[in-house]
Formats: C-alpha cells, sequence, structure tokens
C-alpha cells in the first residue's frame, strides 16, 4: 500500500523533531567553567536580595578586580537552603554557597561540604560567640559573610511621653526594671491594645532565644540530649507568657491579627504601635528608609544572665561555604578567604548596618557605621553570654517541635510546665532518631570534632 | 497493517508515554523504595524496611495533619460542591450581561493560587484587611484570623471558595444537558422547584457531581501552597496539612526517606478514598442510558 501524502509528512517532520532532540542533547549549552578571558569561573550562590545583595555584589567586584585567574559569577535566589541540597545531591553544585550558620550542622554531618583552609585565619580571627557557629572543633567548616546579634530597639518618644527617661544610662539593667518600663509603655483602652509597650512575638522571629536570657538552653551538646523542659526554660516562658497576659490573649489577638511579615514584619514598631521590640541590626536601615524621623536607640534587652558588659541575646551568621563536589574547590576557598579580610568584611557588614564579626575591628568601621546603636551589637556579639542555635542537624525540626509549643504558650493558658514536657518527648524521639541514624552510617555527631 | 498503526499511535503519543514512564510511574516506585530507606538526599540510603511506617503510628504530628487534612477534606467538598452548584443554577439562567457573570466567577481561577493566597492574607489581616474593616463597617468585630486556632482554619476554607469556577463551568455544561421535558412533565405533575431540583436536576447530573467530588477530594487531600503562604501551619499546627510535612521532612529536616512514606501512604490515601467514593457512586449516581 502506498503511503499518503500526509503520512510522509508526518514521518518527515517526526525524523526532524527527533534529530533536533538528540543534536540539542549531544551538542545543547553546558555550563561554562571559564570565561570569555579563560579565567576560572566560580559560581556563587547567595539567599539575599534587593540591598543586602547589592552589597555582596561590591565584594565580588573587588575579588574580580583583583586578579586575573579567577572569575565569580554571582547569583542571588531565594529558598537556598533547598536549592543547595539538591544541587550537592544531584552533583552539579555550585563553587561557593551562601547559607545561614544554623543549615551547617545538617550539611557536615552529612559530609556535604568541605573543610576550609584559609591561610591567615584561625578562630581567633572572629568574636568569641561567631566560633562555634562555623567551627566543628579544630576543622574550619565556613566563613563569615556577615553576622547579627538581637538587641531591644526602643521608641525614644515613647519613653518620653511615658515620663521614662531615654537617655543610655537610665536604660533598664535588670529584667524587673525592663517590665517596670512596659507598663507605662502600654495603653489599652475599653479592652483594646491601643499601644504595646513590648511584645515577645513581635516579630517572633526568635521565640527560641528566651531561655538564653535565663541562663537555659535548649540542646546540652555535651550528653546529646534535650534540655527543653530545664527550670530555667520553664522560667523563661513563664515570664514569656506574662507578656501575653498583660494584654489579655483575646485584645492582643485583635492587635496581632496579621502574620508577622503582612505586609511589614516592622509596621507595629514602625507605626508607633508598639514601643520596644527585639531585632537585629538591619533594623537601622529599615528605619532610615520606612521611618527615618523615628527617634529610636538599641539597648541589650537585659535578662537574669548577663550584665551591662557582658550582655546576653542571639547571634547568627550568614556563612560562605564550599560544597562536596564544587568544580574548583581550591579557587572558592581563595575567594572566601578574599572576603573574610578586614576591609571586605567591613564593607559588607556596614552596607547591611550590621556589627563585624571579627575580632579586628577598625575605628572608622564604628564611627561610619549606619546603625548608631551597633555598640550594642558589638557588645552581645563580643559577650560571653552570646549564644546561637543549636549546634544539631535537626534544628529545623526540633525548631519546629518549640514553635508549636511556643504557640500553645503564647495563645493559651496553658500551664508553661506542661507543654514543655511535652515539647521535650518530641524533641527526645527527634534526638533518639537522629543518634540511630549516625550510628547506622558510623558517624560522629556535629560538635564534637576534634 | 494493524502492527504498523499500533507503532504510528504509540510513536505519536510517545512524548506522554516517556514523560509519564519517567515523572510519574518511576518517581512512583523510587518513592516506595525510598520510604523504606533511612535517605537524606545528601548521603546514600540505607535500607530500614517498615520502620518510617511503624513511627507514623506515634508521630503526633502525623496525627495533627491528618485531623487538619480530614477536617478540611470534610468541610470543604461539601461547601464547594453546594456552591459551584449553586451559582452553576444562577449563571445558568438568562440574564443581562451573563457572559460577564461567568467570566467574574471564572475568572479568579486564572490567577495563580500563590498570589491569590498572598492577596488574600492581605484581606484578611486584623488591622488593615479589608474584610475586618468590613465587618467594623457594619457593627461587627472581626476575628483574629491567623491568631485563632479555628479561624485560621476558616480563612484557609473560605479563601477556598474563591476558586470555584472550574468546578461551576462543568456544572454549568451538565446542566444544559438536562432534558427540559423532564422538568416541564415534573411541573405538569405538580412538582415544585426544590422538588425538581431534588428529584430531577441533581439525579440527572449526578455522574458529573461523582466527578466534580473525586477531583475535589485529591485536590483537598494534597492542599498545600495556600496555607503554606496563608498561615505556615500555624498557629500551633492548627493548619498544618498532610502534604506540608511531607514538604517539610523532605526539604527542611532532610528526611526524605520519611518524606517518601508520607507520600505513600498520601497516594494510598486518596487512592482507598476514590475507591470508596465510586463504590457509593454506583448506588447514588444516574447513568443515562447505562445498561443495568
Amino acid at each position: 500500500m502506498r503511503e499518503s501524502p500526509g503520512s510522509l509528512v508526518r514521518t518527515v517532520l517526526l525524523c526532524v523533531l527527533a534529530l533536533v532532540a538528540v543534536g540539542y542533547a549531544l551538542l545543547g549549552p553546558r555550563p561554562s567553567t571559564s570565561g570569555s578571558d579563560d579565567r576560572i569561573v566560580l559560581n556563587y550562590w547567595e539567599k539575599w536580595t534587593g540591598t543586602e545583595a547589592a552589597a555582596m555584589q561590591r565584594v565580588v567586584e573587588a575579588f574580580n578586580a583583583s586578579q586575573d585567574r579567577i572569575h565569580v559569577n554571582y547569583l542571588t535566589m531565594s529558598s537556598i537552603d533547598e536549592k543547595a541540597m539538591l544541587s550537592i545531591a544531584g552533583g552539579a553544585p555550585p563553587d561557593v554557597l551562601g547559607l545561614w550558620s544554623f543549615n551547617l550542622p545538617f550539611y557536615a554531618q552529612a559530609d556535604a561540604i568541605l573543610p576550609l583552609d584559609l591561610p591567615g585565619i584561625t578562630a581567633e580571627t572572629y568574636a568569641p560567640a561567631v566560633r562555634p557557629l562555623v567551627f566543628d572543633g579544630d576543622r574550619q567548616l565556613a566563613g563569615v559573610n556577615t553576622c547579627s546579634s538581637v538587641a531591644l530597639y526602643v521608641n525614644l518618644d515613647h519613653l518620653d511621653r511615658a515620663g521614662l527617661s531615654g537617655g543610655d544610662g537610665d536604660r533598664p539593667q535588670t529584667l524587673e526594671e525592663f517590665d517596670r518600663m512596659v507598663g507605662p509603655l502600654s495603653i489599652v483602652e475599653h479592652g483594646e491594645v491601643v499601644q504595646a509597650g513590648f511584645l515577645h512575638m513581635d516579630p517572633g522571629w526568635w521565640h527560641w532565644c528566651w531561655p538564653g536570657y535565663f541562663g537555659g538552653k535548649l540542646y546540652d551538646v555535651e550528653t546529646d540530649t534535650a534540655t527543653i523542659d530545664s527550670p530555667e526554660n520553664v522560667e523563661a516562658f513563664t515570664w514569656f507568657q506574662r507578656g501575653q497576659r498583660r494584654y489579655g490573649r483575646d485584645a492582643l489577638r485583635r492587635f496581632q491579627s496579621a502574620p508577622t511579615d503582612n505586609p511589614s514584619p516592622y509596621r507595629n514598631f514602625l507605626t508607633g504601635r508598639l514601643s520596644m521590640t527585639i531585632q537585629g541590626p538591619w533594623m537601622a536601615r529599615v528605619i532610615a528608609e520606612s521611618a527615618p524621623k523615628l527617634n529610636w536607640a538599641a539597648w541589650p534587652l537585659p535578662g537574669p544572665v548577663g550584665s551591662p558588659e557582658a550582655p546576653a541575646g542571639p547571634i547568627e551568621c550568614d556563612i560562605l561555604v564550599v560544597p562536596r563536589g564544587a568544580p574548583h574547590p581550591d579557587e572558592a576557598m581563595e575567594f572566601i578567604a578574599f572576603t573574610q579580610r578586614q576591609d571586605m568584611v567591613e564593607l559588607v557588614s556596614s552596607l547591611h548596618a550590621k556589627p563585624s564579626p571579627l575580632m579586628e575591628v577598625s575605628e572608622s568601621f564604628r564611627l561610619e557605621h549606619p546603625n548608631h546603636s551597633i555598640a550594642a551589637h558589638e557588645a552581645i556579639l563580643h559577650s560571653p553570654n552570646g549564644f546561637g542555635t543549636p549546634p544539631l542537624a535537626g534544628w529545623p525540626e526540633l525548631n519546629a517541635a518549640l514553635t508549636a509549643g511556643v504557640d500553645r504558650i503564647w495563645n493559651g493558658d496553658e500551664d508553661v510546665a506542661t507543654v514543655l514536657a511535652e515539647v521535650q518527648s518530641e524533641v527526645e524521639a527527634q534526638l533518639e532518631r537522629a543518634r540511630i541514624r549516625r550510628e547506622r552510617r558510623n558517624q560522629p555527631r556535629f560538635g564534637t570534632g576534634p | 497493517m494493524t502492527w504498523k498503526r499500533t507503532m504510528t499511535g504509540l510513536l505519536w503519543i510517545s512524548p506522554w508515554l516517556i514523560g509519564f514512564a519517567c515523572f510519574t510511574v518511576l518517581p512512583l516506585v523510587l518513592g516506595v523504595w525510598y520510604s523504606m530507606t533511612d535517605w537524606t538526599l545528601l548521603e546514600a540510603p540505607v535500607a530500614v524496611g517498615m520502620e518510617h511506617y511503624t513511627r507514623m503510628l506515634h508521630d503526633e504530628v502525623v496525627h495533627a495533619a491528618t485531623r487538619n487534612t480530614l477536617v478540611y477534606i470534610v468541610i470543604t467538598i461539601p461547601l464547594l460542591t453546594v456552591v459551584s452548584i449553586a451559582l452553576a443554577m444562577l449563571l445558568s439562567r438568562p440574564a443581562r450581561f451573563i457572559a460577564f457573570w461567568r467570566v467574574a466567577v471564572f475568572a479568579p481561577s486564572v490567577l495563580p493560587l500563590v498570589a491569590l493566597a498572598t492577596i488574600f492574607k492581605l484581606m484578611y489581616d486584623g488591622e488593615l484587611g479589608v474584610i475586618n474593616r468590613g465587618l467594623e463597617a457594619t457593627g461587627l468585630r472581626g476575628p483574629g484570623w491567623f491568631t485563632d486556632e479555628t479561624w485560621a482554619m476558616v480563612a484557609i476554607i473560605l479563601m477556598n471558595l474563591w476558586v470555584v469556577g472550574p468546578a461551576m463551568v462543568i456544572y454549568l455544561a451538565s446542566l444544559r444537558d438536562v432534558p427540559r421535558d423532564l422538568h416541564e412533565a415534573a411541573s405538569i405533575d405538580g412538582v415544585g422547584w426544590w422538588g425538581r431540583l431534588v428529584h430531577v436536576t441533581l439525579p440527572m447530573i449526578s455522574p458529573v457531581i461523582l466527578f466534580n467530588v473525586i477531583i475535589g477530594l485529591v485536590n483537598a487531600a494534597q492542599v498545600f501552597v495556600v496555607p503554606y503562604i496563608m498561615t505556615g501551619g500555624g498557629p500551633n499546627r492548627a493548619t498544618y496539612f498532610w502534604s506540608m510535612y511531607v514538604y517539610d521532612a523532605a526539604f527542611r529536616y532532610g528526611d526524605m526517606g520519611y518524606a517518601s512514606a508520607l507520600g505513600v501512604v498520601q497516594f494510598l490515601a486518596i487512592l482507598l478514598l476514590t475507591i470508596g467514593l465510586l463504590l457509593i457512586g454506583r448506588r447514588f449516581v444516574f447513568y443515562r442510558g447505562a445498561v443495568s
């Protein structure tokens, strides 16, 4: 039987399509490993966007201009931790990854990042609180991009109106003094909160931090045990719950009836509905952009632990790592070493309005810093009472269990000790699974390195 | 000739067949295998048998996610069915600007869910949101939509009604297919509007109802985007759904083996529920022209 013209066309069309597909697969584009001028191209993925991304762009440009052997290709993206995980698992990671310090134990536990060998850099290069966030024993696993500590941001005009002095010498030195300040700053009319003095859950990003102010912790590294329901933690979260009871649950629900980032996590403080809030040092930049007339200061939040000289507070870092399977690990470390130079660290920290993670800080950095209260953040960073998230590969899961417990404590009238005991039980099961997982693979626990 | 025709047909649908094999069958088979392994994605999987499945029995988060997903399914599907049939009946009547009204009901379904969820998140805002402002204007005090566990679930369910368009369009088409003579005969016999709805219209469109309920079930059992954006699963896991746990286990906790097990259970649950609905459908669905 003769083929009709239509079937011939179809056959030819199919063959052409098949040829195009095969040709694309065989000869299609490949990731470039060298630039147009034969420089080695490093792919650097970073999580920042906007102003913060632009700040790091300047460091990248400085590096690219500093030599003629390596070119860094800087790519910013969202959800970087998931993309990092998939790219490493798929065997096609970038050369340099910008992650958060709490990501480090997970990647280190799985041997998914390479130990760094950065000439001239030791643990002593960094502020004390930063060291455990990037080192596992003697091994440096990450460079520090920027770091931040969390301090109390205060609307000084509110303090004046409430008859409280806003002078730095009169800042609250103890938790009792702080609690006494919150009362006059809180305005409740006809059962509605008009102005809140301080809210523990605004913005609610650091709900894990309260134990740290009371000498408590969530996890004991030495014994690999959860300490969620320790007496210090019960005390911390009882104080936390009193913050809700000051205003009443229903009134607060109406006052805070929006997700924290809706439309801005800073809105209550910036609009004068909230007198004091805990925030990171970037708050100075946010205030300058959104509420430049706001009269503010930042102090360390006082607590039973810590003192004006050695305040307590949470600390986080943005880190740079070289993933397993990176095409150019040596060049990647060369780039990371460049970013750890004091001038580069101070450039990006200043543009982010953050303190320097290094021990050595230039006078000009402090004098020209965009956050006029940067000393408060530095004090926490250099304090022995500064603390980070627990060095756990399973921190996100622990944090999820804690978040649900914190919600119950904040939104309900439940007994704090009972709620924490339930969270403790959930976290103990998580730690047991993590232990079994390590045993299956004969892995050491993160944080117990040489 | 038959062989040649078969091969030609297979060749033409081969892109779909290859896609189905690579992106549905293979992941399904691999998912079952990975569900019986301890796998962080970054390390080689280690076989652990049925460990993940026994873990689920004692996992408080699984219990919360199951409870929330079931509540969501049980409320959403009847609500969506009633609203979409009601809208279809309204829009099947002759009216001025009928094309506009039909487009207006369908249009939100064209928008990406991410955009819709973000818009609704702003609308539900207790202080600035248009919903509470509107309630205030009528003298009512709006709830804290995202700070109250019950209202957070209500907010997600109500938002879901906004994307009723696709079901409504299918009902609209099926309503046009209901024979007029049946309605006329019922009217002559003195049957009122409600009687005609229950004894004529609904039986005649019952195959379409079953279809939409099954599609609604599959979608509701996998609800993810809206709660992920609007509430993040909170407060206190009150809006934490099964798919969110699958995602978190895989990509936030690095527990791909457990995530696979959760996915397998979700797949089987949807399959069983669908089979259950089809069995129920045998009793209640009326197929015109079907041989009994």
